[in-house]
Formats: C-alpha cells, sequence, structure tokens
C-alpha cells in the first residue's frame, strides 16, 4: 500500500545519518534514544527501521489472538505519544543543514545522544539512504 | 578387510569436532538442564498432560498388516506399535553461535534416532515423529546441550529471527515473544507454546550460557568465531564434494583422482 510521506519530500538530496545499532533495541531505550536526539536543531525527521511487530497473531492456531509483545506499546517523545509497531534496529535521521560545518556539529551531537543511550553500541554513517522527491509510484 | 569404521565429519578445529560429537551416537550428549515431561508437553501443545495418546490405526499387534518382508524385518518404534499420531516438535537457531545449526540437527537426528522425518530449512529444523516418541525426543533436546534457552526457539510458526541482531538481554529475536527474559531471575521462561498459544503456567528453561563458552561449544564456523577457511581439512572436503557434483553433473568422464 502506497501512502503519503509523514514529512514531504525536501526536493533535494539533504544528508541522512545511518544509526545502525548492535542490539535490538528494547522500547524503553528507543524512547530514550528518541528523547536524546529530540533537542538537536537541524533535525527534519527521523525515520525507524527494525523487526516488525504485529498487534494480534496472524497464523497458526491461535490466529486473532492478541500478541502482548512487551516491546509493542506507546512511547512518549518529547510529550507526544508514538506508537512502536517495530522493534527498532536502525534510525534515519534526516539533516536540515546548509553546509559541512554544520552537518558535522549536528553529527556530533548526535553520537554524543546515541552514546549515552545505546550501551550496547551502534554504527553511524553519513549519506543519503531514502528518497527525496516524488517519483513515478508516487502518481498511482 | 578391516571392518568399516564410521565416520563423521572432517576436520581439526573445535566445530568441526563438535560436529562429530554431536553427531556420533556413541557420544552421550551432556544434560545441561532438567525440564519436566509435563512442560515439554505443555510447551510442544500436542496434548495436555495426562491425556491419552490419540491414534491413527489400531495396534500393530493385532494383526492386520499385510504380509510384507520389510516389515518382518524392521522392529517398529514405540509410538508406531501403538498406532499413535505423527506430531512435530520445530527448533530455530540463531546465527550468533548457537550451539547447533539447523543442518547439524538433520545430521544428529537421523544419526541418533530411529523412524523420525526430518525437514531442513535455512534457521529451523522440524522433526516429525510419532507422539510418544516425540515427547521422549523432544525433552533429550531441551535438555541437552543442543538447545540454549536464549538462542534456540521452540516454534511451531512465525520463525523469523534466526538471523536478525540479538536484542539487549542477548536474546534471539521473536515476533510473537513465546518466551520472555527473567529480570530477577536471569533466566528465559516459556509463556507461549511453540504456536504461541498462551501457557496457564510460565515454565522456565534456566540461565543461557556466556558467549565466550557458546563460541567453545557451537556446531557453527563463523568469520567472527572460526573461519572455515582455516580448516584445511574441512576446505578440502567441500572442494572435493562441490568438484564432484559440478563435474558429474555435466563431465563425468573428467572425474579423476578426485
Amino acid at each position: 500500500m502506497l501512502s503519503e510521506p509523514t514529512v514531504e519530500y525536501a526536493g533535494i538530496p539533504l544528508p541522512e545519518v545511518e544509526i545502525f545499532s548492535h542490539a535490538l533495541l528494547s522500547a524503553e531505550t528507543t524512547e530514550k534514544v528518541l528523547n536524546a536526539l529530540d533537542p538537536i536543531e537541524n533535525i527534519r525527521q527521523i525515520n525507524m527501521t527494525g523487526e516488525s511487530l504485529s498487534k494480534n497473531l496472524n497464523s497458526g492456531p491461535a490466529k486473532g489472538l492478541p500478541n502482548n509483545h512487551s516491546e509493542r506499546k506507546v512511547i512518549k517523545v518529547g510529550g507526544r505519544d508514538v506508537e512502536l509497531r517495530y522493534q527498532v534496529g536502525a534510525f534515519y535521521i534526516e539533516l536540515d543543514v546548509e553546509n559541512e560545518e554544520k552537518l558535522n556539529e549536528a553529527v556530533e551531537k548526535i553520537r554524543a545522544a546515541c552514546a549515552a543511550s545505546m550501551p550496547r553500541g551502534f554504527d553511524l554513517a553519513v549519506g543519503r539512504y531514502s528518497k527525496y522527491r516524488k517519483t513515478l509510484r508516487d502518481y498511482k | 578387510m578391516a571392518a568399516y569404521k564410521r565416520q563423521f565429519y572432517p576436520g581439526t578445529t573445535s566445530p568441526a569436532k563438535n560436529r562429530r560429537r554431536v553427531m556420533d551416537p556413541k557420544v552421550k550428549l551432556k544434560k545441561l538442564r532438567d525440564v519436566s515431561m509435563d512442560d515439554v508437553v505443555r510447551i510442544m501443545g500436542h496434548r495436555n498432560p495426562g491425556e491419552d495418546y490419540k491414534s491413527i490405526h489400531p495396534p500393530i499387534q493385532e494383526g492386520k498388516e499385510p504380509d510384507c518382508p520389510i516389515r518382518k524385518l524392521v522392529e517398529p518404534i514405540e509410538g508406531a506399535k501403538k498406532g499413535d499420531r505423527i506430531r512435530y516438535i520445530q527448533f530455530t537457531d540463531s546465527v550468533y553461535f548457537a550451539p547447533i545449526s539447523p543442518y547439524q540437527r538433520a545430521w544428529m537426528y537421523l544419526s541418533r534416532y530411529r523412524g523420525i522425518d526430518t525437514g531442513t530449512l535455512s534457521g529451523r529444523q522440524i522433526i516429525e515423529v510419532r507422539e510418544r516418541d516425540l515427547e521422549k525426543l523432544a525433552k533429550e533436546m531441551i535438555d541437552n546441550e543442543t538447545f540454549d534457552p536464549a538462542l534456540t526457539g521452540i516454534r511451531g510458526a512465525t520463525v523469523h529471527g534466526h538471523a536478525c541482531r540479538l536484542d539487549e538481554n542477548g536474546m534471539m529475536f521473536d515476533a510473537w515473544q513465546r518466551y520472555i527474559w527473567d529480570k530477577n531471575k536471569k533466566e528465559v521462561v516459556y509463556v507461549k507454546d511453540q504456536v504461541a498459544v498462551p501457557l496457564d503456567r510460565k515454565i522456565s528453561v534456566g540461565k543461557p550460557a556466556s558467549m565466550a563458552d557458546l563460541k567453545k561449544r557451537t556446531t557453527i564456523f563463523r568469520a567472527d568465531g572460526v573461519d572455515m577457511r582455516d580448516d584445511k581439512e574441512v576446505t578440502a572436503y567441500g572442494l572435493r564434494i562441490h568438484k564432484l557434483r559440478t563435474l558429474g553433473g555435466f563431465q563425468p568422464f573428467n572425474v579423476k583422482d578426485v
């Protein structure tokens, strides 16, 4: 199913920071990381990926029963509710920066925030990992 | 001529030695925990503990078998004698140094047990046996050294997780969370059966082993553990089979000195 992006495409390939965790994160740690990232300036959007957690069991004899996965819950980020549907393994942070200097500054802040909240370690890389303008599929 | 002595696996490195160990039926595997038979039955979820075994045919002793030389030759296993249903247990083994991996499970099962049917997939291994024999086998497999509470899962469906990163407690990912980490006891506890039907009560399967211990016990070759290429004999054995299969497929006349 195609849906509109939650944040409009920037139109230009702004840099993205990939935070690839060494362990799959609990909801509690995800909340900590997001709240640590929240005050950092120049962040345009944060996308998360990981392993999908279904709300109900989708096959087998127990089909239809609630899954009751402890990591599938609503977390609070900057005072707002965010519903987690994944056990998060990576963050993609799009930065709205004009020059290299601002970029480095933001990246260092992100690194420090993650280092403080992710004790099992992570890899950080700067690049472009998702699309930034409409493509054919958006006109379906 | 000297009698043929059965061989199991080549190599001198620790995963190669461990493979030989699990495959050799003369080696008694170490028992690391004791999950009661009733709890094993509950985790599998095929029948309730204490319930009678359902049967799919009358006992063989009733003598309604056709006259067949093979049937006379082969001693049936206990469940077959009684006409039990065929049920299954399926294990998922993490790639992060689980004590055993699915392929070696197949070798081990076939080398150690009779009357079984096993199927290998990338991350899981199903084994189908007559019900009462399955229960004995399942208990052995859960109790012995090929099972690690954190890195081996008992999963009938939605087995995804063997190649996922481990979670913060070092547990293999399970979308249905059949087992949870007990923070206080530092143990793994089953709360759902193998197809995620909630259990009446929690079943502890004990403490996971340390990563250092698992690296010694595993049958898995990994670049960040023991690299398969470091074991000359295993590499040569793999290459030989590869060469025989390839040449045998299209130039069998060139199979010489292999």
